[in-house]
């Protein structure tokens, strides 16, 4: 398989200098399978096969590209896109700084995050995992919906410089399951991110999903009046603000562009608690990390925060070229970031709906639609979906209905965090728009944090 | 390649398939051109080819896709064998409403192809709306246009050869400068479209420059303004941002397989039942909404929908009540089933993929609003206590039913007592769905009205990516909470 990636883009790069160019050639196949259900039925079951072709075109200052959804056998159609590389160069409009063209310093083959039997997942063994998870939690009223996104994704890299090349391949499955009431229209969901097949675990998925529909069918259901709360955040909720927060507030690039909170002069400065330590980690294989990124630039350890101090911007190749500084190893698809665990030996949902607490907690597992109000202040916007749940001091339970925050990073991950589970788990953040690039972030099962403002609380579900 | 498709069809049907259709895509061409600071930092071209196959088995959908068209027989065995195992779990069988067998084309209606122009005199036109922007106070100016040109082969094995030949052109632009206080600002525009093309043509220098000072002097505005007021207060919003308003609140919201729960498991559902087609009071009597795939200049027009159902214009909210919803054939059957009545007559043809590899859904053609009688923008301000207006879409946010929101928005202005005052910044309004459209006061007239693109609708699993419409006028509602 690898070898049959590098003679092609070899054979390509051998076109590209006959035509006088130098061109990065990026290779990406992907051979995906969802899933899909709805209603309690599988309402699609697809595949696709892709190959694409990213062909970039460098000449001093200039630079162009071509993409391409190509048959693989089909050589010719590759070389009409370094034919239109060739007619576009001419025309392209000069930067003002010279951008790098990547030199592979030696051959890559990354395949750590390839499991050959998470790859060849069945159509049985998909819907058998559904099966399981929600075997006897389904009725007339509760609904299963959900998905099943697995496949294998190849990307390699040449550059007309020399022969090296680079070549990583990774599995991946992301796995969503919602159970609803279709008359109460409350949805309570469990999910699961997998590199392996040895990973999936239905039964775990089965045991999260009962315990909420028991709470949503058997306890009282209200609305929250607005105002402040100590939030227990799930790792879906911590997930996605992270993710949030590193797009727009440490890429050197957003920050240059006026989109960050954070400045230069916040490098090294305790901006967060010092409870919260982020970093982007490429030896974390369940996060489908790579070794190097697109130049060629081994990527190493870097820290986003250190025990709440602010690290340093990420900058991907383009950027630092065009702002001068030194690019950092992210000229990646997807970054593989960990945010540490901390000492809270609270490690299931059972066990946090179990434990001792002095006072009321609201448990958002989810936070729907997040965007963000105003960059600069680094301020966010969502509701609560998916499993909400209002733990009374006395040791009662209600299910609050969803509920709206708007607040700053800063108050989710700032001097108001009071504990981290010391467990952590995957969670998948990868979207399918476009092609396949897996991405998913290890964070803290549950992180607690006080004082989240609740700006809108629903009438009803 | 049709004789292909047309055995592969005898060949599952012969298999048991109840029905198969493809979208052979030829080509899909795209050219994007972004310019930032005066960098070209995006001059890319993109081509894809491939065919799509669904295929309906024992009342289950299976999908395959593929670029390599060497095996063309492998796409449609993989397509049978996904619906197969899908049959195995099966609660509703799928059933299409009745269609007709269609031969057609549908040509979208440009007098330039873009793909004729040279690179040279696209990056003319980046460079001369760059320099457009290159004033005092713009820190970052942004101009990009995109391209779009693909041919869509639908075969099924009803009869229906439809082919499509669709040209699109998205141009935009874009400033950004620090305020007072440190904080972003930022303004785009995009050309609404009152032309009846959407080739090159459709790209007026003369407005691009026009509007060019116009947002360069709002920004300065806002680098020197306060924010915004916060408590309940009229908001008039401007079709910069009453198209996401619609967008999110009415549309989404009244598309039927999200009505039915089949995106539950990501975008979500919506607050509608069926028990209230005919009789929801959704918004006041001003509130009149269509969905208008007939609309010549805009990428929510495309002749038929991809289960091959030729494009219609169909009430939504009518004075105020719901009576129509964003339907395909799978959709219809299965709703007029469950409500044990006949609400829907048959597809309002809205199924479409963003690709030859994603499986056709319930997408928005151009979900219009009817233009009003309260007159222009002006006079709606004339009759405007206390209150703001607002333009561009900042930021949103949606609850998963749909039920509430919280938008923000790139610019606002002070309305008191009848006038327009100063500029205001940072402005923010939510609310529920409802009592939010029954609190709409004035609709503005044709004057106010534009159809206004929309070029990265996300929905489905797998995510897929649509162009598609809204037709705006200006509207004010009243009560609104506006700053949180």
């Amino acid at each position: 398989m690898s070898q049959k990636v590098i003679d092609l883009l070899k054979k390509l790069r051998k076109a590209a200098l006959d035509r006088n160019l130098k061109v990065l050639l990026q290779y990406h196949e992907e051979d995906s399978y969802l899933m899909r259900f709805a209603n309690s039925a599988i309402s699609l079951n697809t595949n696709e096969h892709l190959v694409r072709l990213d062909m970039v075109a460098f000449d001093d200052k200039k630079q162009v590209s071509f993409s391409l959804i190509v048959d693989p056998a089909d050589f010719a159609t590759m070389e009409q896109g370094l034919d239109r590389l060739v007619e576009m160069l001419p025309h392209a409009e000069p930067l003002s700084y010279v951008p790098t063209f990547p030199v592979f310093s030696k051959n890559v083959f990354d395949e750590r995050a390839f499991d050959p039997e998470l790859a060849a997942l069945s159509n049985q063994e998909r819907l058998d995992y559904f099966n399981i998870l929600a075997e006897g939690l389904e009725s007339d009223d509760v609904k299963l919906s959900g998905i099943f996104s697995s496949g294998t994704t190849t990307t390699a890299q040449i550059s007309t410089t020399n022969e090296h090349a680079q070549y990583f391949r990774s599995t991946d499955a992301q796995i969503t399951a919602v159970l609803s009431s279709e008359s109460l229209k409350w949805e309570v969901n469990a999910e699961q991110s997998a590199q392996k097949k040895s990973d999936l675990d239905p039964e775990g998925l089965h045991e999260d999903l009962a315990l909420l529909v028991k709470h949503y069918q058997e306890d009282q259901a209200v609305q929250l009046p607005v105002g402040k709360y100590t939030v227990v955040l799930g790792p879906a909720a911590t997930a996605e603000l992270s993710m949030m927060m590193g797009y727009f507030g440490m890429m050197g690039q957003a920050y240059k562009q006026g989109y960050s909170f954070l400045k230069e002069e916040d490098q090294g400065k305790l901006i967060f608690s010092e409870k919260i330590s982020l970093a982007d980690d490429p030896d974390a294989v369940e996060l489908f990390a790579k070794s190097h990124d697109q130049y060629g630039f081994e990527r190493k350890k870097f820290a986003l925060i250190e025990d709440g101090k602010f690290g340093s911007f990420m900058w991907d190749q383009d950027s630092a070229d065009e702002f001068g500084q030194n690019p950092t190893g992210h000229s990646v698809d997807n970054v593989s970031v960990v945010m540490s665990g901390g000492d809270k030996e609270v490690s299931t949902l059972k066990e946090l709906l179990e434990m001792e607490h002095d006072e009321d907690i609201l448990y958002i597992p989810y936070i729907h639609y997040m965007n963000v109000v105003n960059p600069s202040q680094g301020m966010v916007t969502g509701s609560s979906r998916f499993g909400a749940l209002y733990l009374k001091k006395g040791g009662g339970v209600q299910v609050p209905f969803n509920v709206r925050l708007t607040q700053k990073f800063t108050d989710f991950f700032g001097e108001r965090v009071q504990w981290l589970s010391k467990k952590q788990v995957a969670y998948n953040v990868s979207s399918s728009y476009g092609q396949r690039n897996p991405m998913a972030l290890l964070v803290p099962r549950f992180i607690c944090v006080k004082g989240i403002e609740i700006s809108h609380s629903n009438p009803s579900y | 390649m049709k004789d292909i498709i047309r055995k592969q069809f005898d060949r599952l049907r012969a298999r048991g398939a109840h029905y198969v259709d493809t979208r052979w895509y030829p080509y899909e061409d795209s050219n994007f051109l972004y310019m930032w600071n005066g960098n070209l930092k995006a001059n890319n071209a993109s081509s894809q080819s491939g065919l799509g196959v669904r295929v309906l088995y024992n009342g289950a959908w299976g999908f395959s896709a593929s670029s390599d068209l060497a095996n063309p027989e492998a796409i449609y065995e993989k397509a049978f064998d996904n619906a197969r195992i899908a049959s195995e779990r099966v609660t509703f069988p799928v059933r299409l409403a009745e269609k007709d067998a269609i031969v057609d084309s549908f040509n979208s209606p440009n007098e330039i192809d873009p793909f004729t122009i040279g690179l040279d005199e696209k990056v003319a036109f980046l460079k001369k709306m760059d320099e457009a922007l290159n004033q005092p106070g713009v820190v970052q100016r942004t101009s990009m246009v995109e391209f779009v040109r693909k041919q869509i082969i639908f075969m099924d094995s009803e009869g229906s050869e439809i082919e499509k030949n669709i040209i699109e052109v998205f141009p935009r632009i874009g400033v950004m400068g620090f305020d007072k206080d440190g904080g972003m600002q930022r303004l785009t525009y995009m050309p609404g479209r009152k032309a009846a093309t959407r080739g090159w043509e459709s790209i007026d220098e003369v407005d691009f420059l026009k509007n060019a000072d116009r947002i360069v002097g709002e920004l300065n505005q806002l680098l020197v303004a306060e924010d915004a007021p916060s408590g309940k207060m009229s908001v008039i919003l401007l079709p910069g941002i009453m198209f996401l308003q619609t967008h999110e609140t009415i549309g989404h919201a009244l598309e039927l397989d999200r009505i039915l729960g089949y995106e539950l498991s990501f975008a979500g559902g919506s607050f509608v039942r069926l028990e209230d087609f005919g009789n929801l009071r959704y918004g006041s009597e001003k509130l009149t909404a269509r969905a208008n795939a007939l609309e010549p200049n805009s990428p929510g027009s495309f002749g038929y929908d991809d289960d091959g159902v030729p494009a219609q214009d169909n009430l939504l909210i009518d004075k105020g009540i719901l009576v129509g919803a964003i339907t395909g054939r799978q959709m219809v059957e299965e709703a007029n089933a469950k409500a044990k009545r006949q609400i829907f007559d048959g597809s309002s043809g809205a199924n479409r993929a963003t690709s030859f590899y994603r499986v056709p859904i319930e997408r928005m053609t151009n979900i219009n609003i009817d233009p009003g009688t309260d007159g222009s923008l002006e006079d709606i301000i004339a009759n405007t206590e206390y209150g703001l207006v607002l333009d561009g879409d900042k930021s949103w946010s949606i609850g998963s039913n749909r039920e509430q929101f919280h938008f923000a928005c790139d610019i606002g202005w002070l309305v008191q007592d009848g006038q327009k005052k100063q500029v205001v910044k940072n402005p923010t309004y939510r609310g529920e769905t409802l009592p939010f459209y029954n609190s709409l006061s004035a609709v503005g007239d044709e004057s106010t009205w534009h159809v206004h693109y929309v070029e990265n609708c996300g929905k489905g699993a797998p995510n897929q990516i649509m162009q598609l419409g809204h037709g705006i006028p200006v509207c004010r509602f009243d009560n609104v909470q506006v700053g949180e």
